[in-house]
């Protein structure tokens, strides 16, 4: 990529201990205009960790995140409101609200209305309203969930469920988007969707991080792909050079450090892969990253 | 026949109790049992429900002719023509026999119609359970014993006993086929002449039905004992008949034509609401209990902003309404009063309800740090500060133990609003000004509330109850939204603090204690959290059911709490829930019991697995 042009997001050797655990060590991450990156590591290697970090859910240990030249501040609110938004491994959705009402708080940080507005419902207040729902409705549109948009979140299928934090995020207004494990529990026509869905958000000019366990996946979608092994980053380039990478494979499918290792990261490789069951919920895999990454919560 | 006070009273009474309580039990499970065996043979056959049906109201109408009870009680029959013999007027029948007959009647009726007939028969049955086990168990506990409700020997009475039987049937009927019928759909695309004129007589209806809730069974106390049972038989029959009319979609029609014409409603309910006054309901006793709810209603749709939105549990609410009562009595200008000016009442209205936001807000800050169930302790220790506070008579704002005594009454154009109000040759009971002004209050509580929770702010309180973290991660600055949710939440309070002080006359401290934040939170939660008419309906049955349940005096909260365990267990989402809270609790919260079995049914998407199971 254009090394001459400032990126978007910059991690600078962002480092986080937790106690006597050092999760992340110096690990520094730049992300251009237009660009989509692959995170990629096995289980533990604290990706979620370096996720939470980017959207201010933990302040780093030592060095920071830089948006545009400008370093995050440390409240998450305040990271949405820069230009910053995620998505969760494990779905949070809001159960209990419709899906239109998710992309709707989605809208809150871009949106104006105080209290007092809110009391008395003036044209103005109605004006907004107005236009955010018009914005939520084409977002969900967008994601393909505009047929459901009264229905609660909960009631929906996990693939929309996913579908729809991808545009609760984009509500918004992010320059980039950060996708914790989009693909989880899904099928391959959904895995297929998803990165053309992904694809069509990069088209609208948003930077894209995706942290993902299904490698295809991976190596067909980004342009640039870093790993990270045990808190550090191992290797970063294009695809092709990381994929050709023996350290890579070594780290990420060839050795395991211990046997339960290699049996958690065979399942999941098998599940991310899809088979018929893997529509369903895939809670061993998630049970196992949330686990070992994000126990501090 | 034997007179009722032949019965004797202490340890035979106790015996008596320990008898029914065993009795009870063994119906219970005698109950379960017949329902274990029942529900898996009646679901493979559909076509038992007609015939089921038919006999049920058959027995129903059986019922409502027999007798029920044995004994003339002292004060006359029981409650209304009870002990008639069988064929003595069987046509003159009134009170609860003639709500059995009715139930009866309807029974057989929705057989024959093309209607969802085993919804109606559920809704009947439960309607008729609430009725039979009502007008048995009363007789019974005041000392008839069983020999009351079935036969002494020189006559009998199996009124109660064959309706309960009817109900049963009635129920077993819903069961035959296994799963209910959906409810029909009616076309809300009426011509709005139409719409405005069903909204009108909904709303008379409803009124008229308030009106008779009220008055029926007379005003509770010693000198009428029967005015408990007759109200709570009247509930269970109106329930019944509401379930009914919901099964077959008349309920969600009007509400859905409601909905449509927003504005048209909130006019004629409130003309309705004024119109309370001129009913039969129109004493000075009613509106002062009226006036009382209304209160309660305004407070706890501020609570509800707090609860019931930002998923914050409070438990000294109750707090914010006495530091707007405390403020207002200090501006009336009583003798007792620590600030000696004197100012109108919309001012000292609004300076209550600013001081209470204040606290609101500081009892709020600790909400960023807290969660959960160290937040309720949090709000529980403000809640016994406050109290402590206002007992010692801190600052010498609260008169202490004295109180604040003779807080003039609020008036208007020379009017003072406790006097009766003569408008031509019609004289309202004292009291109505009142009324009217509390009704104003609600009206403005309630615009507040719907207001807030459809716009930004609604929304973000409700994304931080079901997920903090994820609604921090949509940008929402969760700490300053709750704070706000305590802040308006206390205003609300406080205004009605406000109106509560010249009201009542008398600000005293103990009217602000823990059992009257437990008594507003369980108003919320009964009715349905984060929904303005559950609110009100809270508030109104914490109001009304002690006060027609007076002669009760000693049993009441025990029969109150158990009432709050049954709702709790069988309509965890509330009375009238709120869409959000319908979904979350509707599926779960039935677990056990398919919930089918609950009087009134849930649409929701996701409950149509529970209703196959």
């Amino acid at each position: 990529m254009t090394a001459s042009r400032p990126p978007v997001l910059a991690a600078n050797s962002v480092s986080m201990v937790f106690g006597g655990l050092t999760a992340l060590s110096n690990v520094s991450l730049r992300l251009q205009e237009g660009q989509i990156l692959g995170l990629i590591g096995p289980n533990g290697a604290g990706k979620t960790t370096f996720f939470n970090c980017l959207t201010g859910l933990y302040s780093p240990t030592t060095g920071n995140v830089e948006l545009r030249g400008r370093v995050l501040p440390k409240d998450p609110a305040a990271v949405t409101v820069a230009g910053v938004a995620r998505t969760f491994q494990n779905i949070r959705l809001f159960p209990s609200m419709t899906s239109l009402e998710n992309v709707l708080v989605g809208r809150h940080s871009r949106m104006k209305q105080g209290p007092i507005a809110s009391l008395f419902h003036g044209p103005a207040y109605r004006k907004g309203e107005q236009d955010a729902r018009d914005r939520s409705l084409e977002l969900l549109e967008f994601v393909g969930l505009a047929s459901v948009h009264d229905e609660l979140a909960r009631n929906l299928p996990y693939g929309d469920q996913r579908r729809l934090e991808i545009a609760r995020a984009l509500a918004t207004d992010p320059s980039v988007l950060l996708l914790d494990e989009p693909t989880a529990g899904m099928n391959p026509q959904e895995t297929e969707a998803t990165r053309q869905l992904i694809f069509a958000i990069r088209e609208t000019g948003v930077a894209v991080v995706v942290i993902e366990h299904d490698t295809k996946f991976i190596f067909s979608l980004c342009d640039h792909v870093s790993v990270l092994v045990q808190g550090q980053l191992l290797v970063e380039g294009t695809p092709e050079v990381v994929r050709g990478d023996p350290r890579v494979i070594e780290a990420y499918l060839g050795k395991p450090p211990d046997e339960v290792q290699a049996e958690v990261r065979g399942y999941a490789e098998e599940v991310g892969h899809g088979g018929p069951d893997a529509t369903q919920v895939m809670e061993p895999v998630r049970d196992v990253d949330g686990g070992s990454e994000g126990g501090n919560r | 026949m034997k007179e009722w006070n032949e019965y004797p009273d202490g340890w035979v009474w106790l015996g008596q109790i320990l008898l029914v309580g065993a009795g009870i039990a063994a119906v219970v499970l005698l109950v379960r049992l017949l329902w274990r065996v029942a529900t898996p043979y009646l679901a493979e056959r559909p076509a038992l429900d007609r015939p089921l049906g038919i006999a049920g109201g058959v027995v129903a109408i059986i019922g409502a002719l027999l007798p029920w009870v044995t004994f003339v009680l002292n004060d006359g029959p029981y409650p209304d023509k009870a002990t008639l013999q069988f064929f003595d007027s069987p046509w003159a029948l009134s009170g609860f026999r003639l709500h059995t007959l009715i139930i009866g009647v309807l029974a057989i009726a929705v057989v024959f119609l093309p209607l969802p007939r085993r919804r109606v028969l559920r809704a009947l049955g439960w309607g008729s359970i609430g009725i039979a086990l009502v007008n048995i168990l009363f007789p019974i506990i005041d000392g008839g014993g069983f020999g009351a409700i079935t036969s002494d020997g020189e006559s009998f009475a199996f009124g109660g006993i064959a309706t309960l039987i009817a109900a049963v049937l009635l129920v077993f009927a819903a069961k035959a086929g296994g799963v209910l019928e959906p409810i029909p759909h009616w076309k809300s695309a009426v011509p709005t002449l139409v719409a405005y004129a069903v909204l009108v007589v909904s709303f008379v209806v409803l009124l008229l039905v308030v009106a008779m809730l009220l008055n029926s069974g007379g005003q509770g106390g010693v000198g009428n004992p029967y005015a408990g049972p007759i109200f709570l038989s009247l509930l269970a029959f109106l329930a019944g008949v509401l379930g009914a009319l919901h099964a077959i979609g008349l309920t969600t029609w009007i509400s859905a034509l409601s909905d449509k014409h927003k504005w048209f409603s909130v006019i004629v309910l409130l003309v309705v609401a004024l119109a309370l006054p001129f009913t039969e309901a129109g004493t000075d006793y009613w509106m002062t209990t009226a006036a009382n709810i209304g209160v309660y209603a305004a407070t706890a749709i501020g609570l509800n902003i707090v609860v019931g939105l930002a998923g914050l549990l409070d438990l000294g609410y109750v707090a914010f309404l006495g530091i707007g009562a405390f403020v207002a009595a200090n501006f009336s200008g009583a003798a007792a009063a620590a600030v000696g000016i004197e100012l109108p009442f919309v001012v000292a209205a609004l300076i209550a309800a600013v001081v209470a936001g204040i606290f609101g807000a500081v009892v709020g800050s600790p909400t960023l740090r807290v969660r959960g169930d160290y937040l309720a302790i949090v709000t529980l220790a403000f809640g016994e500060i406050f109290k402590k506070a206002a007992q010692n008579n801190i600052g010498g704002l609260t008169g202490g133990a004295n109180a604040i005594p003779n807080v003039p009454p609020v008036s208007a154009f020379g009017q003072p609003f406790d006097q009766p109000l003569t408008i031509g040759s019609v004289e309202l009971p004292s009291g109505v000004l009142y009324y009217v002004l509390i009704i104003v209050l609600v009206a403005l509580v309630m615009v507040v509330f719907a207001n807030l929770k459809n716009a930004r702010i609604g929304r973000a309180w409700i994304a931080i109850r079901e997920d903090e973290d994820a609604a921090r991660a949509m940008g929402i600055k969760t700490g300053q939204a709750k704070i706000l949710a305590f802040l308006i939440g206390a205003m609300l309070a406080g205004l009605a603090g406000a109106v509560f002080a010249h009201k009542t006359s008398t600000v005293a401290y103990d009217s602000f204690q823990f059992i009257e934040s437990v008594t507003l939170l369980a108003a919320v939660i009964l009715g349905g959290m984060g929904s303005i008419p559950g609110a009100v309906l809270g508030a109104a049955l914490l109001l009304v059911l002690p006060e027609k349940l007076r002669e009760f005096a000693d049993y009441r909260l025990m029969l109150f709490g158990l009432a709050l365990v049954l709702i709790m267990r069988f309509r965890p989402q509330g009375l009238v829930p709120d869409r959000h809270r319908r979904a979350e609790l509707a599926n779960e919260g039935a677990e056990g019991v398919p919930i089918e079995e609950l009087n009134v049914h849930d649409d929701t998407p996701g409950d149509s697995k529970a209703v196959t199971r």
